[in-house]
Order: C-alpha cells, then structure tokens, then sequence
C-alpha cells in the first residue's frame, strides 16, 4: 500500500508526463471508435531466418481510454488459418481473452498472467498490441526537442516486467511514438519498438508499419498494418465467446 | 663436420653461452603470448565434418554451451521447494542474467521458464514458473509440482526426486565457462543459504581443467627439474658437474615452448606436457657425456682432450637414439588429431635441441670449468672409482644377469608366456575417455558430476538432428506451375510481378489477385491452394505422422537405460495439447492433423519464451534436433546410444527418406576418440617401420635390427597387458604414450647392442662379453630409466587424472624395458649364438650359472 501512494506521489509531481502518455495511449489505441486492420507480419531472427504471419484485427471501444474489445483472426500461414483470438481489455484489472481453435475444435480461455508474453510468436509482446496501461508505469519528461517529447518510464511492478526503464520519443504533432526503447539493470538496450511509417487514415494518424526488435538476439518483426478503416459501427455482440467458432465475416474483412 | 663445430664450441666457449642466452631469452620472451586451450572439440580440426555440422546445429538450433547449477538443500525434507530456499533461487537467478558472458534470453531456471496449465474448467495460462519469491509452503508446492508436471522441466530443471533444482546458464563461449561459474560463485557466498550448489556440464569441467592445467605447468615441470637435479646429484656427487645437464633440459624446454607458443600454437593439454616428458629425455644425454667424461679426465688431465674422445665416441649412439626418440614422437603426425601432432613435432624437436645442445654446451661448459673444479671433479671420481663398485644397482644389475644368462631357456619361454598374457591384456582394453574423469573423484568437479547425474536425468547433451532427404518443394514454384498451366502468358506476367513485389507474402498476393482478376478467380485460387499445400507439406515437423515417428525413437532411446531423458518437438506438442484439452494424462499426445500441430505450436509461441521452439525444431519445421541427456561422459555410453539408435533407425525407418546426424559435445568427444585410437595404431606402425629401418642402418644387420626392436614391442604389449588387466580406460594419454615408449625403450636396446657389440669384438666372443654387460653397461642403463621413471614420478602429486597416468606409465614403461633390455636381451643372444655353459673369461665377476 505504501508503495503505492509513493508511486502515486510521484507520478503527480510530474503530471505533464503522465498527461503526455495518456494522450499517446488515446492516439494509439484508441483512435476512432472502432477499426480493423489486416496485420501482415515478418517474423525474423538473429540468423535472418523468416517466418509469416497475417491475420485481421477487429477492435471497439467501449469507452475512450477504458475498455476495449479485440478479435483477431489469423488468415496466414494456412494450418492456423481461422484461429482466433479474443480480448475484453479492462484497464485496471486482468483482460480477459479467448483461444479458438479450429483443428482441435476448442474453446479456451487464457488466464491472466502478465501481459509480457509473445504475440504468437512474434517480437512483439500481447501488450504491443492491445497498449500498455498509461498508470503501470511512473514517467519522467526528460526532454523537449522541437519535433518530440522524451520521456523517461519505470515500472510501478519491476517483477512483471523483463525491462527496468523504456524511453518514448513521443511525436508532438500526432502524440504518436516514433520510438520506444527498453532498457535493462544495467542500462543496456534489450528491445525497440520503431513506428516506421504514420499515415493519415481517415483523419487519424496511424501507425501503419513497425519494427519491433530484439537487440539481443538481432531477430526483429516487421508489420504491417493494411485495409486500415475506422467507424464501421461494429456492434459489441461481435466480441462474444459465439464469434470464436463463427467469426463474423461482414465485420472481419470487407470485400 | 662434426669436428669443426666441436673446435668451435671448446676455443668459443663464451660464443656458445652467449648464443645459448639469447637464444634462450628469445624464444623464452615469447611465451608470454601464451594461449591456453583446453576444448576437447579442438581434438579435432576445425573442418572435420563433424565439428562443421556441430557448430551448423548450434547455429540452426541456437543452442548454446551450458553451465549447469545444481542446488540442494539435503536435510530438509522439502529439499529447496521452501519459500526461503526458492526466495534465494530467485534473486540467485536474476542476479545471473547480470553476469557477463551469459546468453540471458536462453537461461534455463525456475524464474526463466515458463509454466503451462490448465488453469480452472476451460482455462489455460501461461505464467512464469517462478515469478516472484513465494510467501508460503503451499506455493513453492505449488512450483514443484508444476515443473514436474512439464516433461521439458522433470528431470532437466527439478530432479526425479521433486527437492532440488537446476540452472542452466548458456555462456556465450565455452572458454567463458570457468569465469561464469566463478562470478556465479560469489553471488551465491552473498546469499548465505543453507543450500548447497554444484558446478557440472562439461564446458565448466573442461574449462576448469584449463585453469588447474595452468597451474599444473607452473608446479609440474620445475618439480620434475628438482626431481631429477637432486637424483643426478645423489648419483654424481658433484654441483658443478649436475648444473650443466640442467642447464640443457631448461634450455630445451624454455626453447621448445617459446619456439611453440611463438608459433602460434596454443597450449593444449598434450602440448602442456611437453615440459615435463623433455626435462627428463635432455638430461639422459649429457648424463653419458659427463660420465665418461668424468671416467677419462683423471687418464688425460686436459679437458679439451677427453671432450673431444668422449663426443667421439658418444656421438652415433646419442645421435641414434635421439633420432629414434624423435622418429617415436614425429610419427604422432600420421595421428589426425592436431593437438596431438603438435605435441609430437614439439617434442621431437626437443629432443633434437636437446641433442645439439649437448654436444656443443655440454663440451664448451666443460672447457669453461676452472682447473679447480675440474681437480674437485677428479677427486670426486676417484674417490668413487677407487673402489670396486658396490651398493644396490650393482647388485641388482648383477642379478639380472643370473636370470638373464642364468636361465636364457626359461627366460625365453616366460618371454613368450608374458606376450601370450599381455595380448589376452589388450584384447580386455575399454576404450573409453571422459573429460570430467580427467579430475580425481575428490575433486568438486567430478562430485558434482555424480551428484547432478544421481538428481537429474544427465547433465551430458548430445543431439540427434533428423531432416528428410528430399527437398521440400517451393511453394511459389507450385503456384507457378499453375498459373502456367492456364497457358495465358499475360498471367503469368502478372505472376512473376506479384511475387517480385509480394514483401508481404505470394500467398496474400495471390489471394488479393483473386478478387481483382474475377475472370482468373478459379486459377488464382488454385495457384494459392497449391502455395499453401507446397508450404504446409514443407513443414515435414508439423506432420503427426513424422512427430509419432520422432516418438517412438525417443521411446527406443528411452528403452536403452543409458539415455536420462530425450526432449523433441513432439514432448512441446504433447504437452500443450494436454493443458489445453483440460490437463488430462490421456491428452497427453500428438493431433491426429497438421493443422492442430500448427495450432498446438501457435498457442505454445504465445508465452513468453517462444524462441523455445526453436531450439528442438527449425523455423521452417524442416529439421528437427531430439535433445539427449545423459548420465555419462563416459564415450562409451554415448558410443553404445548411437550405434544402438542408428541400428533402430535402419530397422525402423522414418515416414520419408530423411537422414539422422548426432551432434553435441558429448558425441564430437566420442568422434576423436575413435580417430585418435585407429589414428595411434597408425603412428606405431609408422614408427616401428621408420624405427626398424634406422635400426638395420645403425647395425647394418637386419638380424640385428629385429633384435633391437624386441624390447619396444614387449614393453607395448606389456604395457596395454597390463591397461587391459587393471581396468583402466585406453584414453588420451594412454595412447599417447605408445609411441613414447617406442622412443625410449628404443635407446635401451641401441646402447645394449652396440656396447655388447662392441665387447664381443674387444673379448672376442658373446660368451665373455654378455657377462660384462651387466657390470658399467647395465648399470647406465638402470640408471637412466631410474632417472626418467624417478622424474616423471612428481606427476603424481598433480590433481589431474592424465598427468598421473603418465606419470604412473612412464614408470612403468621404464622398469619393463629396461628390464626387458636386461634380461630378454641377452638370454636371445645366448640362446641365439648357442653359447655353451662354457666359463667366461673376465675373472673377478662371478660366472653365469646355467641350469
């Protein structure tokens, strides 16, 4: 409990901070009420072997900056084809998520650990796509430039994570991070996150290309976020344990 | 020739001293660069297949050399699995990821794994295994009972027995190994548990062997130099005389070392020896220089005078028997193992510095002596040969004689008796060697060998990598033959773009083209199924029925009793499929499809360690590597595991044609060892035919030439008899001392029949010779082989197994050949030259009595 006001203390002597990543946690992940993007991914390591991924994300907000539903639905490589993943994220608490999979014809349901695990394999963690909590971190504004903010972040629970600090270089025209490095113990650099192209999609700055690396083992993950749309007025009863089985096409990809 | 440099060195003593200092300084000064290596791969070069396919397997599997931490905790009943216990093991474990040198993403410990269960009705969760420190009993209950339920852990990471644990600290390098464990070491006396912790794996122990190796070097070698000084002293009585042969072994070993290292060979544990086996054979030399010097002095009382009839006489015999020594160890080259070779061209060319050095110092040190130290030495000499020669070696000498001409029938006879034994010895030889016996069993290294290998299923890896023949058909090739097969070369334009440019996938290029060429629908579809077939039947390791295959060869492993454990593809598979169908036993198997492997494996790649995967099967699921854990170093188990499976898999053949390669340190150990034991049956064939040779044009007799070579092949047999006998394994440094034996046993038989030669043309006849060789001949003899035996003897203090064996064999070689050369010797030429029980002429030694 003390640990927690401290931290709490000290996230409201720097407030610009903690404002600053509120709003990028909104540019980024909570753009539109809803959006679906078709995420191609290159999955490569330290030995540049490659391995594919594609799958189409559908996301709804349920409210701005709080709860959010994903489904995500793998298109590539074929003997995955129709998996799909399920999110109720609920900040604050654990998300809930969902496992459907077609060759085994079963359901599952993934309890909560942290959130610090592998998207399928990819450089990217599950947290990387579903966004990190503006509140699981105390930030520090280490520096303005003309063009970015930098802002220093160390987590409230180090235990949770594989990472002592990460620094963002937050965007100030968009509030979007053009890049994100991890840092461990010692101060070395472990991982990057780099947004490699921003394009505007129906007024919405978006990332559309990424490059998340591992600096340790030189692998890295390429993707690509394509047939990007927002406001489809996807209903909340898509995002429902019966979508699993019986992915609801209409939503999932127009063509 | 001969003469010119000899006029040299006793009108230029001060040259020669002078020339030997800074010849001495300057190859000295270049053992500073020293390098040490003691990596047993490098028993092999660095392009022998199957260290090439060694290093592919790390590569491709990303595996990397392990330090395996073992901790106990023995009396308390709950072993390590206590809050407390495990709280230490976390912050032991996060401490390490700080270590340099370690591969932190690959750590492999209860806090660096992840745990995957059926959490409640329809739930599974992937969390660390140990996540945090627990608070209560019930939770580090908790973590036990998860880690054995997960086959990749039991037996790996927690022992068979549930209370202790392992950590497994990839290190960049192997040669990292020892730093590692030291820096491992001091965190863990900052812990202060009541845990006990062991070191094991074999990078530590060869590392570790490195560092004693060191000091071995440091303590051995001049020990052995003490050794031999305070014996020639004992033997000569005289410091002025014993100082000059010492001169001549440091010299050789200073020269030969800095000549080696300055080469930029590194120093293996063969060539760290060098010191010790030359300090010895340079000495022999000067001995016999001196001690004839030492005989003729008084006679001519002119130093320059008795040097040069001493060089004179002396030169062909030590020439010969250095040459013959250095043939023994040169032939070590025909042996493809480099440390080995290097080892035999350094020594041999000790031995032939060693030889120089004593013809051209020794006369110039002795020159240089001031006449009051030459008077001293007179005196001393006289003093000795005043007497008639008493004490111990005489007496034993002259016994010998009594068994040797005494009893030449029962002599020969025992002979033959002795090679009949001594071959039914060698047929009873283990091959066997194993780096961690290399220590003494009280030595931390080989105790924590034994304990892990009791906790856990084996701390010694071997892989065995199986990959089908057949190349996996391209994909996009598939696709093309159908675009190509619809005969519209316009598509087919559209093809060949659509893959140049299809960064993001053909199959997502394809099935875009699809939509956006409606009247080529049906053909861009196909194209795509025919993509997508290519590229799942690619993935051969995704197949149930390749994977059922894999299964039953782990079962067939597993069948051997040899094998701890095996890990695959298959045990991931499995694994993740039973906690996701509820955590039942009977869950606990392949899909029945391809699809659900993929999907099986998609779900495991979603922890947080999906890189797991990848060290049991490729990327592209095309090579598959079954981890095997053994309990032994020993390479003869590893030999029995592979040959047993390679016979099951020619029994049991796979799916599809496919081929299956061993790698692992454990296996490369097992490879060298084979080259080296048909490699030294090379060397010895090539030394005996070299040696023969050079014996024939010495003697010019190839009667005589044979003769010589008796006691080499006795001592051999003999020797290996013996090996077989007592059990002991036929390692590195056993078949090493094969052509060492042949070199120096040699020198006996060449100094017996030319002296007895020679005697029988002073006296006439073998009859009154032979008897005289057991009087000052013999006694040289005896005397060299106590000085080398007596040498060697120091190794024995050292902590490392193959320097006590060599220790323990040079003795033995010595006593038997130069019995050998005593007694076979001379009961063949008595037998031979069917020498009558006739009495010999040399009056005032007793007469050979014959039965």
């Amino acid at each position: 409990m003390n640990a927690w006001i401290f931290a709490a203390t000290l996230a409201a002597a720097s407030p610009s901070a903690q404002e600053l990543v509120d709003k990028a946690s909104q540019a980024q992940y909570y753009a539109a009420d809803d959006g679906r993007a078709l995420v191609r991914m290159m999955i490569v390591d330290g030995q540049g072997r490659k391995m594919r991924r594609q799958f189409v994300v559908l996301r709804r907000d349920v409210k701005d900056g709080g709860q959010q539903r994903f489904l995500v639905r793998f298109e590539q490589p074929a003997d995955v084809r129709n998996t799909v993943f399920m999110v109720h994220k609920k900040p604050g608490s654990d998300d809930d998520r969902w496992l459907y999979l077609p060759a085994l014809d079963l359901v599952k349901r993934i309890a909560a650990s942290d959130e610090r695990t592998s998207f399928v394999g990819s450089h990217l963690f599950y947290e990387d796509i579903s966004g990190r909590g503006p509140g699981e971190d105390t930030h520090t504004l280490k520096e303005e430039t003309d063009e970015h903010w930098i802002i220093e972040s160390k987590p409230k629970s180090p235990n949770d994570v594989e990472f002592a600090k990460y620094e963002v270089h937050l965007r100030k025209q968009d509030y979007l991070p053009e890049t994100i490095e991890y840092f461990d113990r010692k101060g070395e650099p472990i991982r990057r996150i780099e947004a490699a192209r921003i394009e505007v999609v129906k007024g919405h700055p978006t990332i559309t290309r990424m490059k998340v690396s591992d600096l340790r083992s030189g692998g890295y993950t390429l993707a690509a976020f394509g047939e990007v749309t927002f406001d489809l007025g996807v209903p909340d009863d898509v995002f429902v344990e019966r979508s699993l089985r019986n992915p609801p096409a209409k939503w999932l990809r127009a063509r | 020739m001969k003469s010119r440099w000899l006029q040299f060195a006793l009108s230029h003593p001060r040259w020669v001293f002078s020339g030997l200092v800074v010849a001495v300084i300057g190859l000295g000064t270049q053992m500073a660069k020293v390098q040490i290596d003691t990596d047993p791969e490098n028993m092999l070069s660095e392009d022998e297949p199957v260290r090439v396919f060694h290093d592919e397997v790390k590569e491709r599997f990303q595996l990397h050399d392990m330090v395996v931490v073992g901790i106990e905790r023995p009396e308390h009943p709950e072993g390590v699995f206590t809050p407390e216990s495990l709280g230490r093991i976390y912050e032991l474990s996060k401490r390490v990821e700080d270590v340099e040198h370690v591969v932190t993403a690959d750590l492999m410990g209860p806090a660096h794994v992840d745990d995957i269960r059926e959490a409640g009705p329809g739930t599974v969760t992937f969390k660390w295994l140990l996540k945090e420190p627990p608070e209560t009993q019930a939770e580090a209950d908790q973590v036990r009972e998860s880690a054995k339920r997960l086959p990749m852990l039991d037996g790996t990471l927690i022992s068979e027995d549930g209370k202790s644990l392992a950590i497994y600290v990839p290190v960049e390098e192997k040669s990292y190994s020892y730093q590692v464990s030291q820096d491992i070491k001091e965190i863990i006396a900052d812990l202060d548990g009541p845990e006990t912790y062991h070191f094991a794996g074999l990078p530590v122990a060869e590392d570790t062997f490195g560092f004693e190796m060191f000091k071995q070097m440091a303590i051995s070698a001049p020990l052995a130099a003490l050794v031999i000084f305070l014996l020639m002293w004992w033997f000569f009585r005289s410091l002025a005389l014993v100082v000059s042969p010492m001169i001549v072994a440091m010299s050789t070993v200073i020269m030969t070392m800095g000549a080696l290292i300055g080469a930029g060979f590194t120093v293996h544990i063969m060539s760290s020896m060098i010191p010790i086996f030359l300090m010895p054979i340079a000495v022999v030399d000067s001995v016999h220089i001196l001690s004839e010097f030492a005989d003729l002095y008084p006679k001519h009382r002119d130093a320059k005078k008795t040097i040069r009839e001493v060089v004179g006489h002396l030169f062909m015999p030590m020439l010969y028997t250095s040459l013959t020594s250095a043939a023994g160890f040169l032939s070590l080259l025909i042996t493809p193992i480099p440390p080995v070779q290097v080892f035999g061209a350094f020594v041999a060319l000790g031995i032939l510095l060693a030889f120089l050095l004593t013809i051209i110092f020794i006369p110039a040190y002795v020159v240089a002596l001031s006449p009051k130290r030459l008077a001293a030495l007179v005196s001393n000499t006289q003093e000795r040969g005043s007497t008639e020669p008493k004490g111990l070696l005489v007496r034993a000498v002259r016994g010998l004689r009594t068994v040797g001409l005494g009893a030449p029938k029962i002599v020969l006879a025992a002979a033959v008796l002795l090679i009949g034994l001594g071959s039914w010895g060698i047929s009873l030889i283990q091959i066997n060697d194993n780096p961690v016996r290399w220590f003494r069993a009280s030595h931390p290294i080989r105790q924590a060998d034994e304990t892990l290998n009791r906790a856990l299923a084996g701390t010694y890896p071997a892989y065995l990598v199986v990959e089908p023949a057949a190349e996996a058909e391209d994909p996009i090739e598939a696709a093309r033959a159908v675009v190509e097969e619809s005969g519209d070369d316009a598509r087919l334009r559209v093809f060949e773009d659509l893959v140049k440019n299809a960064d993001s996938g053909v199959a997502s290029a394809l099935d875009t083209q699809s939509f956006e060429d409606p009247d080529g629908e049906d053909i861009w579809i196909r194209a795509l199924q025919a993509f997508e077939t290519a590229e799942s039947e690619g993935r051969v390791f995704q197949d149930p029925t390749w994977l059922a295959w894999i299964e039953r060869l782990q079962q067939a492993a597993a069948d051997l009793g040899t094998v701890g454990k095996t890990t695959s593809v298959a045990d991931v598979v499995k694994t993740v499929h039973r906690e996701l169908k509820g955590g039942d036993a009977e869950a606990f198997r392949v899909p029945d499809s391809k699809a659900g492997v993929a999907q099986t494996l998609l779900t495991f790649q979603s922890s947080h360690r999906p890189q797991d995967l990848f060290h049991v099967v490729t990327p592209d699921y095309r090579a598959a590597a079954v981890w095997f854990q053994l309990r032994s170093g020993d390479n003869q188990d590893m030999s029995k595991v592979r040959d047993e499976l390679d016979a099951w898999i020619s029994d049991n053949p796979p799916p599809a044609e496919a081929e299956a390669r061993w790698a692992g340190l454990t296996y490369i150990n097992v490879v060298w060892q084979e080259k080296m034991v048909q490699g030294m049956l090379e060397s010895l064939l090539g030394a005996f035919v070299v040696v023969f040779i050079m014996m024939v044009l010495l003697f010019r007799s190839v009667l005589f030439g044979l003769l010589s070579m008796v006691p080499l092949m006795f001592t051999i047999v003999l020797i290996y008899g013996l090996t077989g006998f007592i059990g002991k394994d036929y390692d590195m440094p056993v078949a090493v001392l094969s052509s060492l034996s042949l070199g120096l046993s040699i020198d006996f038989a060449i100094h017996f029949l030319e002296r007895s030669r020679q005697l029988k043309r002073e006296t006439g006849s073998w009859q009154k010779a032979l008897p005289l060789m057991f009087e000052e001949p013999g006694r040289a003899i005896a005397r060299n082989a106590i000085v080398i035996a007596i040498g060697f003897l120091p190794l024995l203090a050292a902590p490392l197994v193959p320097y006590n064996t060599v220790g323990v064999l040079m003795a033995a070689i010595m006593a038997v050949s130069s019995l050998v050369t005593l007694v076979l010797l001379p009961a063949i030429l008595w037998v031979g030259n069917r020498v009558r029980p006739a009495v010999p002429a040399s009056g005032a030694h007793p007469q050979p009595s014959q039965s």
